[in-house]
């Protein structure tokens, strides 16, 4: 069963949000936010979930709950205009960008009204008028992307920082390696963000990867690197604004490994048979990214029982309320099915 | 209400599974996220959780049976709810089967049971055909619809001649009237090339358009006869398969009338009858009696053409020509004497127009006046059939069963058909009538 | 007019575009001060500086990646591949991101890059530096397949390929590379999409690309003494082809061979082959439409047995005569 060892961490944990925050210059409110988004994309997946068991979603899907403190703490670490390259367990990360529920949801079911009018479904979601250049089918995908985008913000000259977002499997691929020498040699502007949630579709990150923890790969290629926890949402606040600040002065790519756990299967044709009960019981009792935040918050006494019930309430509405939006919205029309092969 | 207990999707191809064991029975409390089912897919074994707490009821399927996913297969009750507040089972019972929409139309609007006549039923029956299958002509279904039905069955079954052609060469003869399986390919398999199709039809255009030309003007020589009568002759010859029969024709009682006609003619100051016209007349006849003479063959169909033009083969200086008499059966033979005589002089001008050597349905050759006895004529294409005229020779016959011998006036007729047209058998009636006509000119009277 | 190479019309091509849009930029393996493997951007580096003439680690997958992701936020990359055969190396971002991003986003993101490559046989470079593999880069939809055969067409449709807001391959032919053309000085665009009859003629439509675009002019040249009147079709885009020339060609001519260089099997002529005779054109076949294109087999070493692996003059010859004699 795997149980990561905190001392392996660079970060210390948070156990003190007040001092926590203070130290960070987050506001109260932005700490209750903060906490809001991770219930928001909880129940957003667990939603999602739903809609597929009902039979309405066509394909798959790959859900990201367990990891909202990954989401959020990046999300709200980065700048509006910093591109965001995904991974195809992307829902968190383009919630905690400020997404629009509705449109995902739209998306999800193929109507016209989604973010890719029906074209792209969950894996291939974006928003690219907002800089946000999509979740990738492919393994890896974005890490070649960012290269590019990367060397354009420098060519540019403007302080935007890629963003891109891989998980541990991505860590093998060629491109990996091909991506982080491009960005060590150029010295270009990306913070790769490596979501390590132990397995790839079954594989353990242990047996297949030489050499872990992925920060001594990108030391290989003389990129400063970092190992964290990734369920304590202000550890990644803390390290991925600090990484940001530094590639927007100039300084070079940072890598960033943030270790966390998904609940749900691969995708949802995943039987959990890689590992046990008893391993998905534990992170979801004992390391509950949000589970651990509201406890922190409560005894800060930011939020009490009621504020969480209202906010459990509000946001409950809210995605019923895009399940409502995306059922009542336009299939696309068949007639238009090869619109935007070419510019 | 009472929460439906939805089995959920867990595949994408996924559409039932087998419940393999209820955790709970109805009737029990069960807690949201509590294993209550275990399920059985072809993949794999699961639990599947409560959605909801409450109290478990209506299960609707059972151990061992199939659920599908996505349906309620049981509910689970809340505070103050009972058995009562359950809707009515819906899922698990299949719905009533309609009516098919067949039945109705087919109760409704039926059509009424054909009657069909005794032979025709017979037919049928034989056959094996189904009566409704065939269309009626009246109100019962006749022997002859019945033919009609087989025939048109037997069209759309037999398979077309098969001809190898390039497909430009298969648009140029469909757009040029020619039949591909007229033609002598010149590709690789005897296949039909473009060039073969545009040989013939320049031939056939060069005709026509030299006709065509004539029209426009009142009287234009015609030029380069002689490569074109080549042409036309040896397609004719090529292409068609003749038969030829001969008959001699004893002439005395003809042209004992011939006679008569001509003392008539020569108290009105008109013209003597010629025995070509006087032939004409009679052929007209024959024809108009035997109509598989008086034919063309277009693509699969012969044409039995209503009038009667009779071609008249004329030999000029610088080739043949065959000037026509129109309508030859309705004319006497006194205007077909006329015509023959004008139409020859222009001939003979090279002033005949195009109305004047066009429509010809049937043609004779006369070569008797130059001593020939007897020859076979090429056919005129497109018609079916040409008769060959010999000299009038006297010549010692038997004229009665007692084998007495007269020297009597006898003329060779050779008839040229084309055996795709005109059997032998309808060849030789034709020819034994006109032979009978000849010898018995009262019979054109009749 | 102006006489240069094929090669100099392509370096002009992209020095004259870089001058006027500062997006424009270079990317690509030696293409500094070495001036590229085959020389093409020579003296590039010196006029607009490393920045713009980007040189890489050997890394074709980054390579192009780099150029998709460039082109989706507003840069104009244009990726130099040392062979052919290295795009195989770069499949993956070229026909999963560059091809789909926009139609997968729904419409929301363009891609305007070049890849350019130098493919063909011919100089003994064997099996793997050899390749002409187009007919796999045509088929992805989302991706346009460009094919100069002479220093005039290749400065027109790079500038035109640069220009183009989807992701274009530009495929060049090594042994084209020191061929002299007239190219008129000034600014001049060839449409991608247009296919130019190099040769008309009357008795058969020769279809072809590349270098296989010379080979049958030099033929049409020799038969047209005999009388036989051969039309060489120059496609000169791959994707999207000009169906509309190539139908209007065969209706006039009867006769159709399609010549190129890749590999039979699975070679873009049974493309063209299938286009005609789905199309109004087939009711004018006089004749079997032909092919004659690489034979199965890596491109060998040995260079007879190079030149026996695919289309040459004589081969090209015999197969119009046996068309046009109705052998067939």
């Amino acid at each position: 069963m795997t149980i990561w060892k905190k001392e392996e961490f660079d970060n210390f944990e948070t156990t003190d949000v007040l001092e926590k925050s203070a130290s960070l210059g987050l506001s109260h409110e932005q700490l209750v936010e903060m906490y809001r988004t991770m219930v928001k994309i909880r129940l957003f997946e667990e939603m999602a979930d739903k809609q597929y068991a009902l039979g309405k979603v066509h394909g798959t899907m790959h859900l990201s709950a367990g990891q909202e403190a990954v989401a959020v703490g990046t999300g709200f670490a980065v700048q509006k205009g910093d591109y965001l390259l995904n991974h195809h367990r992307g829902h968190g990360h383009f919630i905690a960008s400020g997404a629009d529920v509705n449109k995902m949801m739209a998306e999800f079911l193929g109507k016209d009204t989604g973010y890719c009018h029906g074209r792209g479904g969950s894996m291939h979601i974006a928003d690219v008028t907002a800089n946000n250049l999509g979740a990738n089918g492919i393994v890896g995908g974005g890490l070649q992307l960012a290269a590019g985008v990367g060397l354009a913000v420098q060519m540019k000259k403007t302080d935007q920082i890629v963003l891109t977002i891989f998980g541990d499997g991505a860590a093998n691929e060629g491109i990996f390696h091909e991506s982080l020498n491009m960005a060590g040699i150029w010295n270009l502007p990306i913070l790769y963000l490596c979501e390590n949630n132990q397995y790839g579709m079954s594989a353990n990150v242990a047996v297949v990867s030489a050499k872990t923890p992925f920060k001594d790969r990108a030391a290989a290629y003389g990129i400063p690197g970092y190992y964290i926890e990734g369920n304590d949402v202000l550890a990644v606040y803390e390290y991925v604004r600090n990484a940001a600040e530094y590639i927007r002065a100039g300084k070079g790519p940072v890598f960033i490994e943030a270790q966390t756990y998904r609940y749900f299967g691969h995708s949802k044709s995943d039987r959990n048979l890689y590992r046990t009960k008893e391993e998905i019981d534990y992170w979801k009792s004992v390391e509950d990214p949000i589970n651990r935040f509201e406890k922190l918050l409560q005894t800060a006494k930011l939020i009490d029982a009621e504020s969480i019930s209202k906010i459990k309430e509000e946001l409950t509405k809210e995605i019923d309320e895009s399940v409502t939006f995306a059922e009542n919205s336009p299939e696309p029309n068949v007639k238009d099915v090869m619109e935007w092969v070419y510019a | 209400m009472p929460i439906p207990f939805i089995m959920p999707k867990m595949d994408m191809d996924q559409e039932v599974v087998t419940i393999t064991l209820w955790l709970k029975k109805e009737g029990d409390r069960i807690e949201k996220g509590e294993p209550v089912i275990e399920v059985e897919t072809d993949k794999i074994a699961s639990e599947i959780e409560a959605p909801e707490s409450g109290i478990l009821a209506n299960i609707l399927y059972h151990e061992n049976e199939e659920a599908p996913v996505t349906k309620a297969v049981a509910y689970i009750l809340q505070e103050g709810e009972t058995a009562q507040d359950l809707p009515i089972p819906t899922s698990g019972i299949k719905p009533a089967i309609p009516e098919p929409a067949q039945a109705h139309t087919e109760d409704a609007g039926a059509k009424p049971a054909v009657s069909a006549t005794p032979l025709a039923e017979k037919v049928l029956l034989k056959l094996n055909i189904p009566a409704n299958q065939v269309p009626a002509s009246g109100s019962k279904l006749t022997r002859k619809d019945v033919e009609a039905y087989i025939e048109k069955m037997q069209d759309q079954v037999a398979p077309r001649v098969h001809v190898a052609a390039t497909p430009a060469a298969r648009s140029l003869a469909e757009e040029r009237g020619i039949a591909l399986e007229d033609v002598i390919g010149s590709g690789p398999r005897q296949r039909v090339q473009a060039a073969d199709i545009l040989q013939i039809s320049n031939q056939q255009a060069s005709e026509h358009m030299v006709a065509t030309k004539e029209l426009m003007s009142t009287s234009v020589p015609m030029v380069g006869k002689r490569k074109r009568i080549a042409e036309r002759l040896t397609t004719s010859y090529q292409s068609v398969p003749h038969i030829f029969l001969t008959v001699e024709v004893d002439m005395s009682r003809s042209e004992a009338a011939r006679k008569r006609m001509n003392e008539v003619a020569e108290k009105n100051s008109q013209p003597a009858v010629s025995m070509t016209a006087y032939l004409v007349k009679v052929v007209a006849w024959a024809l108009k009696r035997h109509p598989y003479l008086n034919a063309v063959l277009e693509g699969n169909s012969i044409q039995l053409l209503q009038n009667v033009h009779v071609g008249v083969a004329t030999a000029l200086e610088d080739g043949l020509i065959v000037p026509v008499i129109h309508d030859a059966d309705l004319l006497p033979i006194q205007l077909i004497n006329e015509k023959l005589r004008y139409l020859t002089r222009q001939a003979r001008n090279g002033a005949l127009t195009a109305n004047e050597v066009t429509g010809g349905t049937f043609t004779i050759s006369n070569l008797g006046m130059f001593g020939i006895k007897s020859f076979t004529a090429i056919i005129n294409p497109p018609q079916s059939a040409i008769l060959a005229v010999g000299g009038l020779m006297r010549k010692p016959v038997v004229i009665d069963d007692r084998d007495t011998i007269a020297v009597r006036p006898m003329l060779s007729l050779t008839l040229g058909a084309d055996h795709r047209v005109v059997d032998g058998a309808v060849a030789a009636s034709f020819l034994a009538e006109l032979a009978n006509a000849l010898e018995t000119p009262e019979l054109v009277l009749y | 007019m102006p006489e240069i190479t094929y090669r100099e019309a392509i370096h002009d091509a992209m020095v004259e575009e870089m001058r006027r849009d500062e997006s424009v930029f270079l990317i690509g393996e030696d293409i500094g001060s070495y001036g590229g493997a085959f020389g093409v951007s020579a003296g590039m580096l010196a006029e607009f500086g490393p920045q713009r003439i980007r040189e890489t680690p050997i890394s074709e997958l980054a390579i192009v990646g780099a150029a998709a992701g460039a082109a989706m936020v507003g840069m104009k990359p244009i990726a130099e591949l040392m062979f052919m055969d290295f795009v195989l190396l770069a499949l993956e971002p070229l026909m999963n991101q560059a091809a789909k991003a926009r139609y997968m986003f729904g419409g929301k993101a363009t891609v305007p890059m070049v890849v350019r490559m130098p493919g063909g046989s011919g100089t003994g470079a064997a099996a793997q530096h050899s390749q002409s593999l187009e007919s796999l880069l045509m088929h992805i939809p989302g991706i346009k397949v460009v094919a100069p055969s002479t220093a005039y067409d290749a400065k027109g449709l790079l500038l035109s390929a640069i220009r183009d807001p989807n992701p274009v391959c530009f495929v060049e032919h090594k042994l084209l590379y020191k061929v002299k053309g007239e190219v008129p000085e000034g600014e001049y665009t060839i449409p991608i999409g247009l296919a130019e009859i190099k040769h008309p003629g009357e008795d058969i439509t020769v279809v072809t690309s590349g270098i296989m675009v010379q080979k049958s002019l030099a033929v049409a040249q020799k038969l047209s003494q005999e009388g036989i009147s051969v039309e060489v079709l120059d496609l000169r885009t791959l994707r999207p082809m000009d169906n509309q020339a190539i139908i209007t060609s065969v209706k006039k001519t009867g006769r159709l061979l399609v010549v190129h260089e890749a590999v039979q099997t699975g070679g873009w002529a049974g493309e063209v082959i299938a286009t005609v005779s789905s199309s109004e054109a087939f009711d004018y076949l006089d004749a079997p439409m032909r092919r004659l294109a690489g034979k199965d087999v890596p491109i060998p070493y040995n260079r007879f047995l190079e030149a026996a692996a695919v289309p040459q003059e004589v081969d090209i010859e015999a197969e119009v005569r046996a068309i046009v004699s109705n052998k067939y």
